[in-house]
C-alpha cells in the first residue's frame, strides 16, 4: 500500500457545470480516485459561470472546472474583481459544436437546391451568406447564442464565421444559459448556438436543430476547460494540489478507453450530475456527432478529448494556448491592448506544477493503466454499438 | 406573471425587477422594501422571455438568486447592451456572510446573504446603486482617457511622418497639422488620421 503523505487540506469543495466535459471530475469521484490520493472531495454543481467564478474567487470553492478564457478574464478583472487565478491542469479539449435551427438548415438546403447528403461536413459558414444578406434587406440579423462572453464558444463561433469571410458584426451574438438554449432555438428566438455537450445532441434528439461543425473541426485539440484555483491557494496547498492533479490525471487516462467512455456517460446521466438521458450524453463521448434527426451521425473521434496521444503531456497547460486566446479576446474587443502586457500568462498557464507532480508520482506502481479501477455498471441494453446506430 | 406596482411620478422611485418564483422570498423582499423608494415588480420567467421582460420594463435594478442559471445572461447585458447598464444584485440563502461580504467589498456586484432583513436590505441596495454609479463613472472616465491617449498617439505619428518626409521640425509639423484642422474646421486628431491613411497609401504604392 502506498503511503499517503500528509496533505495541507485533504477536504476540498470543487465546482462543476452540468456539461459533458466535466467527466474527469465526476469519474474521479465515482471511481474513488480522490480517496486514493488522500483527498475527500465534495463536488458542487453550479448553474452559472459568473457564480462559479465568484465562489472560486472568494474561497467558497477550493477549485473549479473553468472556461479557459475565464481564467484569463479573472486575472484581468473583466466584469469581476481582478483575481489571481491559475490553471495548472487541462481538464478537456474540444467538446463544443455549432447547431443551427431547423429553419435555417432547411433554408440552406433550399438555397443550394441540394439534398442533405450533398452538404459537406463540417459545414462552412459560407452557407449562411445568402441568408445573412436576405435578413439584411429586412433590417434583421441572424441571432446566435453562447453561454458566456469570455468563452471558447464565442471565439470559435467568430473564427468559424471569419474563415468564410463573414464578420461577427454581421450577426448578433447573445448570452443565454445552456438550459434555455434548446427551447430558444425551438421557438425561433435564436437561429443557432455554439455550446458544449450535451446541448447540441439534445437539440438533434429533440428534432429541432442541425449540428454542422464541432470545435474539433474549428480549433482542433485546443484546451476547453481547465482546473482553476486561486494562485495563493495553490502556493499554500502544494501537496494537495499535486494530489488533485494526480487523481484527475488518472481519471483522464481512464477516459481514454472507449468502453469506459460509455460508463462515464452512464455516471454523468445521474440526477446529481447532468440529470440527462444517456443517449444524449454518450454520442460525443464516443466520438459520434449527431447531426440531424433521421440522419447518420458523423464520426468525430476527438469530439471530446481528455488527453493527448502523448499522455505524459495530455493535460499540461501551455502558455501558447493562452496567447492564442488573448489574440481572440483582443479581436473581439473583450480586452483592450493596454491591459494585455500586464497579463501573467506564464503564471496562469505554468506547466511547472504539472511536471513536478508527474515527475514525482508517475513512477509509482499504483499508476498503471491496468491498475485503474473498473466500475462494471454498464447497462447492456445501451451498449455503445447499439447506441451509435441510433439515429 | 407580473405584479405591477403603481409607480408614482416621483423621480426618486427605483424600479426593481425581482427574478424569482419562490413566494416566500418574493414577500420577504416586498415587505422589506414596502416603505421605501424601491418598487418591486416580480417575474418568474427565464432565458429569452426574461430578456424581453427586462427590455419592456426597463428596471433600474435587477435582483436575482445567485444560483439562477440566468445570471450570466443578465451580467453580460451590462457588457454588451447599448441601453443604460443596470446593477444586478444577487441574493443567496447561504449564511456564509463573511465570505459574501468579502465579495461585496472587493467587487462591483452586491449580494444579500441569508435571510432578507428589512433594515439591512435597503442599505445593501443603496450601496449597490452608489457603487454601480461610481463604477460606471470610472469606466466612462477610463474610456475618455483611453480615447485621449489614442488621439495623442495618432497626432504624434502624423507629426513624425511630416518630420520624416517634409523635413519639418516638430513644431512646424504640429503647426501645419493645426492649420489644416482650422482651415477645414476639423479636429486635430481627424486631420492626423487623414495624414496617416494618406501616408500608408503612399507607402503602399511606392
Amino acid at each position: 500500500m502506498r503511503k499517503i503523505e500528509k496533505l495541507e487540506q485533504p477536504q476540498l469543495t470543487i465546482g462543476f457545470m452540468e456539461l459533458t466535459d466535466c467527466a474527469p471530475l465526476i469519474v474521479a469521484k465515482e471511481l474513488g480516485l480522490y480517496e486514493k490520493w488522500g483527498l475527500s472531495v465534495t463536488l458542487e454543481k453550479q448553474h452559472s459561470w459568473a457564480t462559479l467564478r465568484d465562489k472560486l474567487h472568494t474561497g467558497l470553492l477550493d477549485s473549479a472546472q473553468m472556461l479557459v478564457p475565464m481564467a484569463i478574464a479573472s486575472n484581468l478583472g473583466l466584469n469581476c474583481p481582478k483575481t489571481e487565478v491559475v490553471a495548472p491542469f487541462v481538464l478537456s479539449r474540444n467538446g463544443n459544436a455549432i447547431t443551427l435551427s431547423e429553419n435555417i438548415y432547411q433554408e440552406i438546403l433550399r438555397i443550394h437546391k441540394s439534398k442533405a447528403s450533398k452538404i459537406q461536413l463540417p459545414i462552412q459558414a459560407e452557407h449562411l451568406k445568402p441568408i445573412i444578406k436576405k435578413y439584411k434587406t429586412y433590417g434583421k440579423k441572424l441571432k446566435f447564442a453562447v453561454v458566456f462572453p469570455y468563452s471558447c464558444h464565442y471565439y470559435q463561433l467568430v473564427s468559424w464565421l471569419n474563415s468564410s469571410g463573414i464578420s461577427e458584426k454581421e450577426i448578433e451574438i447573445i448570452t443565454i444559459s445552456p438550459a434555455n438554449m434548446v427551447s430558444a432555438l425551438k421557438v425561433g428566438d435564436i437561429d443557432g448556438f455554439c455550446v458544449g455537450g450535451p446541448w447540441n445532441a439534445q437539440a438533434v434528439r429533440d428534432k429541432i436543430g442541425f449540428t454542422g461543425v464541432t470545435s474539433s473541426d474549428i480549433w482542433p485539440g485546443t484546451p476547453e476547460k481547465v482546473l482553476a484555483m486561486l494562485g495563493a491557494w495553490q502556493c499554500k496547498n502544494k501537496r494537495t494540489a499535486q494530489a488533485l492533479i494526480m487523481a484527475l490525471y488518472e481519471s483522464c487516462l481512464w477516459l481514454q478507453n472507449i468502453t469506459h467512455r460509455f460508463e462515464a456517460a452512464c455516471l454523468l446521466s445521474k440526477p446529481c450530475y447532468l440529470n440527462t438521458k444517456v443517449e444524449i450524453i454518450a454520442p460525443s463521448l464516443l466520438g459520434s456527432c449527431l447531426t440531424f434527426y433521421n440522419t447518420q451521425p458523423r464520426e468525430v473521434p476527438s469530439y471530446n478529448q481528455f488527453s493527448l496521444p502523448d499522455e505524459r503531456i495530455g493535460n499540461c497547460p501551455d502558455t501558447i494556448d493562452g496567447e492564442m486566446l488573448v489574440r481572440h479576446m483582443l479581436q473581439a474587443e473583450h480586452v483592450s491592448s493596454i491591459a494585455q502586457p500586464a497579463l501573467p500568462l506564464n503564471t496562469i498557464f505554468s506547466s511547472s506544477l504539472y511536471h513536478q507532480t508527474l515527475d514525482r508520482h508517475l513512477n509509482s506502481k499504483t499508476l498503471m493503466k491496468e491498475n485503474l479501477p473498473k466500475t462494471g455498471n454498464i447497462n447492456e441494453a445501451l451498449a455503445p454499438q447499439t447506441l451509435l446506430k441510433m439515429k | 406573471m407580473k405584479n405591477k406596482v403603481n409607480i408614482s411620478k416621483t423621480t426618486d422611485i427605483i424600479k426593481v425587477l425581482l427574478v424569482e418564483n419562490d413566494k416566500s422570498k418574493i414577500s420577504e423582499f416586498t415587505s422589506a422594501l414596502d416603505q421605501s423608494n424601491y418598487h418591486i415588480s416580480q417575474v418568474s420567467t427565464s432565458g429569452m422571455s426574461l430578456l424581453r421582460e427586462v427590455n419592456a420594463f426597463e428596471p433600474d435594478m435587477i435582483i436575482i438568486d445567485i444560483e439562477s442559471p440566468d445570471r450570466d445572461m443578465l451580467d453580460s447585458l451590462n457588457r454588451i447592451s447599448k441601453s443604460a447598464p443596470k446593477p444586478v444584485v444577487m441574493f443567496s440563502d447561504r449564511e456564509d456572510t463573511d465570505l459574501i461580504n468579502a465579495l461585496v467589498k472587493s467587487g462591483v456586484t452586491a449580494y444579500v446573504a441569508g435571510e432578507v432583513n428589512p433594515s439591512r436590505v435597503k442599505s445593501i441596495l443603496d450601496t449597490a446603486i452608489a457603487r454601480f454609479t461610481e463604477y460606471q463613472q470610472l469606466k466612462k472616465e477610463l474610456e475618455v482617457t483611453k480615447q485621449k491617449l489614442t488621439n495623442h498617439r495618432v497626432v504624434e505619428q502624423a507629426k513624425l511622418w511630416l518630420m520624416k518626409t517634409k523635413n519639418h521640425s516638430e513644431e512646424q509639423a504640429y503647426q501645419s497639422i493645426r492649420k489644416m484642422a482650422m482651415d477645414n474646421s476639423q479636429k486635430i486628431e481627424d486631420v492626423a488620421k487623414n495624414i496617416l491613411s494618406l501616408a500608408s497609401m503612399l507607402e503602399m504604392s511606392s
